[in-house]
This record gives structure tokens, C-alpha cells and sequence, in this order.
């Protein structure tokens, strides 16, 4: 049944592909972080973000620890992360969570995801997880965070 | 379809070519194509619900919203099953990451010992190729609040097959071990071996060459040293505070201190009943990404083996610029040490200055760097006087990174020792993660 589920999902993909592919081009929007309707938090400043990125700032409450979803190497979202947040390069960002392991300041390094949707269905999952998706594809009941009082999209808003 | 699922193929086995531009611009297009096609798809499908409703079970909607769109609904989106339990923590949660290097040395000594350095600072009588530690770092989540770390080194050892019973080829060291409880990021409580927290060096690169641009420790923090005590054993309170924005980070820690060598921790039982005791902080600002200013004090009672016995204090601090176009590590520390039974009180000092920069552009592998240190140990300091090199040293090097888990360096030193002929050498190293 599933795969049947699967075969139609892919199906309309494919026939999707065909029709719309040479119409669609890639937009160039910002991403946005995205986090859990019942997170306690709306807004962060830039800074904030970064020590939270960086595994500075580890829990949003003494009982709720962060948990970072990062996209794997090429994802657009991941280069401007690594870009406006670490202003790192890939390899200097792997060498940074080595050594923050290594430094036994984190456990372990943030969890890669693959596609907007598999960030979207773990943050929907993990209470304290954040996450950088597309802002064209915010997923439906999430939250997004203001950045400096920003959204996605508005004048000011640092992550494009 | 055929075409399709070849176009989606692409991208996967590209993933490790990735460091290829022009690998890496068609898999970004591609990937730039899906999520393009993904985005038409879930648009197709709210168009038509019969479709997605056929599909069970349904990942988190998504759908194209205007970007300054917030969404703050009062439930979040159902995960998948499969989601669900990938999220789910499993403890204990072990990762295991392992640190190694090669050395070659050619130093002009002309078969003379170097002195008082440690051997780590692969100051050899005769040159050749040395095989450096063998690492493993342990990183253990026990529970959401409680973590557990190690790291074990292998080193190998000069004197291997000899005496009786024969000297092993590796001595084993547990370099550390760390149990901690997170309460919340303001308060951390851990005991275990630490790296000793009053120096930046010390904690930010422990026993993994590949994670220092340089092929050797500065002098001060050698291991096998006795300048600055590398280890710590004992119970440590850390934790970090905004401060407005400059990003307070504290330790307290009380431990047994120096060991009867005093190159070593009391790992076996304190040698004396005075716990040794050390405060550290340093700042992170908002405002200076990659800027860490900070310092120490650290508080002891020596007895050694040769019998003598003296108050200890130490401060430290540090100012370093973390990034790598340029990076800036600058450290300094005065030892203090009051003989018990009423000798001359004394004071020595060590610092270095090290700057590198990662070159831009085709060029970026390659990162140049040098190092200027000194100790100086005055003569009336009975503890230091015969354990602890005094000198000044030039470092210059080039580092370069093979892939981004391994590199080699390869790097020239001149030393100038007091009462003693001045030497330089030629170093190189290869050192990686896996």
C-alpha cells in the first residue's frame, strides 16, 4: 500500500516534471528559521541565532535542549547558514564541530537532513529542534522565528 | 521517468565529488530543479486533495506561502512514523572520532639531548621519521543533561623492547575522562581528567594535531611538560552568561594538582592535603565574531621529587582572533612559586605569539603561519630550574590541507637557550581525523 502511495506520489511528480520543469525557475529567496508552534520563543536576534547555531547556547529552557538540523553539503539553505551565520567555509564548518566535540563542549554535531520536508517532519517531531528551510516552503504549522525582529522576505532580514 | 530518476540519481553519487566546482554547480541546479519540482508537486496536490489524501502516511505539508508570511498555528504539523522514531534520543548514544599524525625531524644537535623539553617537540638527536599519538575520542549522551567523554592516546615509547621485562612499543594514557551534567547553559557540574582549564591551547586542541595549524604545542603546555600543568583532576563548575553581549564563560574547578612529577596530575590520590583550585573566564562579544579574551588564576601546594615544597600560584590570559584569514593566538602566563620552608620567592614567565592566514581563492588549502615564544625560568627558581627549557624560539610554516579531514605542515625553528648553543631544525607532519 505504501509503495503503491509512493509509485502515485511519484507519479504526479514525474508528469509535474514534464509539464511544469522548463516554466519553474529556481527563485532565490530567503530561508527561514523554523522551529515548533509551542517553542517559547519568537524572536532572537542575530546574535543569538549564531550562539545557538554554533552550539554556544545548547538548551531554550533549563529542561528543553536545542537541536540543530543542518541541510547536507550543497543545499542552498546550508551555504547561506554557513555563509551570513558561521562565515565559514564547508570545510572549516566540519573542522569547527570536530573540534567542539573534540572539546567535549557538544556531544555531537548538528543532525544532517536532505530536503525541506525531512526538516520539516523531524522539527515536527523533536521538541527544541530549529531548523533553515526555504522561505517558499515554509512547512504548514510550523513556526517561523523573527531575526532581528524580521521575517523572511522584509527589509532587514539577514539570512539571503 | 527513466529521465527523471537518472536526474535524481545524479545528485546522490555527486555528493562525493561535491568538492569539484563544477560537480558541485550541477548538483546545486539539480537540486535547485527538485525542490523546484517538489514545491510545483505540493502545489499540484492542494489542488487536487484526493491525491494527497492517497498517500499515507503524509509527510509535513509544504506548501508556497508569501516569504513574509509567520506561522504560528497551535499545533505542529504531524510527523511521519518514521520520523518520529528517527527523532526519538537512544542512550547511551557513543561516537567514536580517532586523531593520528606522522613526523619526520632533522634537528642540529649533533647527537646532544635538547634539554628539559618535552617529547613531543620531536627535538630529536638524531633525525627521522617518528610516529606521533594515536587518538581516540569517546563522546557519550547518557541522558538529555548528562554527558560522558574520553580520549585515550597511544604514544610511542623511545625505549620500547629494553629492560626487564621489555618496555612496551605504546604507553596508554587516559588523557581524559569527563562526566557532566548540563543543568542549562548558565551551570555545568563535571568531575573527571580535564585539560587543564587556564590555558587556551590546552582546551581548545588537546591530543589532535590535525586541529592546531602548527606541527607542535607551544613550550608553555607541552605535554610531558612542567611549566603549566596540563591536566587536572577533579570536579569542574562552567557555564556561560550573555553579560549584555559579551558572552561571559566561566570555570571553577577544585582538583588534586600537580603530582609528585610535576608534569603530572595526581591521578592516583592528591600528594599533599591542599587541593589545588583555579577560576578561568573569557569573553566572546557580538560585536567581534571570531575575538576571545580571557584569563585565569590557579592555586597549588608542590611537593616533588626532589623533595621540595612550595606555594604555587599561577595567572594566565589570553587574547585570540579565531578566524582563520587572519588567526591570532597570543598567551601569557607567570608561575609563582613561594618556597615552604622560607627560600626566595620566585617568578617565571612564558608566552607566544602566533599568527596564520588562510590564503584566498585557488589558494585556500594552503595556510602560512609563524610563532614567536620564550620562557624564561630566573636561576633562583629550585622547582623549574632543571625541568623546564629556557629559551626563545621562531616557528615559521606553511600548513596544508589535503582534504578537509587531513593535512600536511611542514615547518623551520631556530632556538635560543641560555647558557647553551642555539640550534634550529626542519620539521614536517602529517596529521588527519577519522
Amino acid at each position: 500500500m505504501r509503495i503503491l502511495s509512493f509509485n502515485r506520489r511519484f507519479l504526479i511528480a514525474a508528469l509535474a516534471a514534464a509539464v511544469a520543469a522548463p516554466l519553474i525557475a529556481a527563485e532565490q529567496v530567503d530561508v527561514a528559521i523554523v522551529v515548533r508552534p509551542d517553542l517559547p520563543i519568537d524572536n532572537l536576534t542575530f546574535a543569538e541565532l549564531r550562539r545557538v547555531m554554533r552550539g554556544d547556547r545548547q538548551f531554550w529552557t533549563s529542561n528543553l535542549r536545542v537541536t540543530l538540523l543542518v541541510r547536507a553539503p550543497v543545499a542552498r539553505e546550508r551555504d547561506i547558514v554557513l555563509k551570513t551565520i558561521y562565515e565559514m567555509s564547508e570545510a572549516q564548518f566540519r573542522q569547527y564541530w570536530i573540534a567542539k566535540v573534540f572539546r567535549a563542549e557538544a556531544a555531537a554535531g548538528p543532525r544532517i537532513v536532505y530536503s525541506n520536508e525531512m526538516s520539516a517532519e523531524l522539527v515536527a517531531a523533536m521538541p527544541g529542534a530549529i531548523a533553515v528551510v526555504d522561505a517558499s516552503q515554509v512547512p504548514k504549522g510550523l513556526k517561523v522565528l523573527r531575526i532581528d525582529g524580521h521575517l523572511p522576505g522584509e527589509k532587514g532580514y539577514p539570512l539571503r | 521517468m527513466l529521465g527523471l530518476v537518472l536526474l535524481a540519481a545524479v545528485p546522490v553519487s555527486g555528493l562525493a565529488q561535491a568538492n569539484d566546482p563544477a560537480t558541485k554547480e550541477l548538483i546545486e541546479k539539480l537540486l535547485a530543479r527538485i525542490d523546484s519540482l517538489e514545491k510545483r508537486v505540493n502545489q499540484l496536490e492542494q489542488a487536487n486533495p484526493s491525491a494527497r489524501a492517497a498517500t499515507t502516511p503524509a509527510p509535513a505539508a509544504m506548501v508556497a506561502l508569501p516569504a513574509t508570511q509567520a506561522h504560528a498555528h497551535d499545533q505542529a504539523p504531524t510527523p511521519t512514523v518514521a520520523a518520529a522514531e528517527a527523532a526519538q534520543p537512544t542512550y547511551p548514544l557513543l561516537k567514536i572520532s580517532g586523531f593520528s599524525d606522522f613526523d619526520f625531524s632533522a634537528v642540529n644537535l649533533h647527537g646532544a639531548p635538547a634539554g628539559p623539553f618535552g617529547a613531543q617537540t620531536l627535538l630529536t638527536t638524531h633525525s627521522g621519521f617518528q610516529e606521533g599519538q594515536f587518538v581516540l575520542h569517546f563522546s557519550s549522551a547518557l541522558s538529555q543533561k548528562v554527558t560522558a567523554f574520553g580520549e585515550l592516546s597511544l604514544t610511542a615509547r623511545a625505549d620500547a623492547g629494553t629492560g626487564s621485562p621489555a618496555a612496551p612499543g605504546f604507553n596508554t594514557e587516559v588523557e581524559r575522562v569527563i562526566i557532566r551534567y548540563d543543568w542549562n547553559d548558565y551551570a555545568k557540574f563535571s568531575f573527571g581528567r580535564y585539560h587543564t582549564p587556564i590555558n587556551y591551547w590546552n582546551t581548545a586542541f588537546h591530543h589532535g594535531q590535525w586541529l592546531q595549524t602548527t606541527i607542535s604545542r607551544p613550550e608553555m603546555i607541552q605535554f610531558g611538560g612542567s611549566f603549566l600543568p596540563v591536566h587536572f583532576v577533579g570536579g569542574l563548575f562552567e557555564g556561560a552568561v550573555p553579560a549584555g553581549h559579551l558572552n561571559l564563560n566561566y570555570n571553577v574547578g577544585i582538583g588534586n594538582g600537580r603530582g609528585q612529577a610535576i608534569s603530572r596530575a595526581g591521578d592516583a590520590g592528591d600528594i599533599n592535603n591542599n587541593r589545588a583550585w583555579l577560576i578561568n573566564g573569557f569573553i566572546k562579544p557580538d560585536a567581534l565574531y571570531g575575538l576571545q579574551i580571557g584569563g585565569s588564576v590557579y592555586r597549588d601546594a608542590i611537593n616533588n621529587t626532589a623533595g621540595l615544597a612550595a606555594r604555587e600560584w599561577i595567572e594566565s590570559a589570553h587574547l585570540i582572533w579565531q578566524k582563520e584569514s587572519p588567526e591570532f593566538l597570543a598567551e601569557f602566563a607567570n608561575v609563582h612559586h613561594q618556597p615552604s620552608n622560607g627560600g626566595v620567592v620566585s617568578n617565571s614567565q612564558a608566552f607566544y605569539i602566533q599568527s596564520a592566514y588562510r590564503l584566498p581563492g585557488v589558494a585556500k588549502a594552503w595556510k602560512p603561519y609563524f610563532r614567536w615564544e620564550q620562557i624564561h625560568v630566573p636561576r633562583s627558581d629550585a622547582i623549574f630550574r632543571t625541568v623546564v627549557p629556557v629559551f626563545s624560539a621562531a616557528t615559521g610554516g606553511i600548513r596544508y590541507d589535503i582534504t578537509s579531514f587531513a593535512a600536511f605542515k611542514i615547518e623551520y625553528r631556530n632556538y635560543w637557550r641560555r647558557d647553551l648553543p642555539s640550534f634550529h631544525g626542519i620539521f614536517t607532519q602529517t596529521s588527519f581525523t577519522f
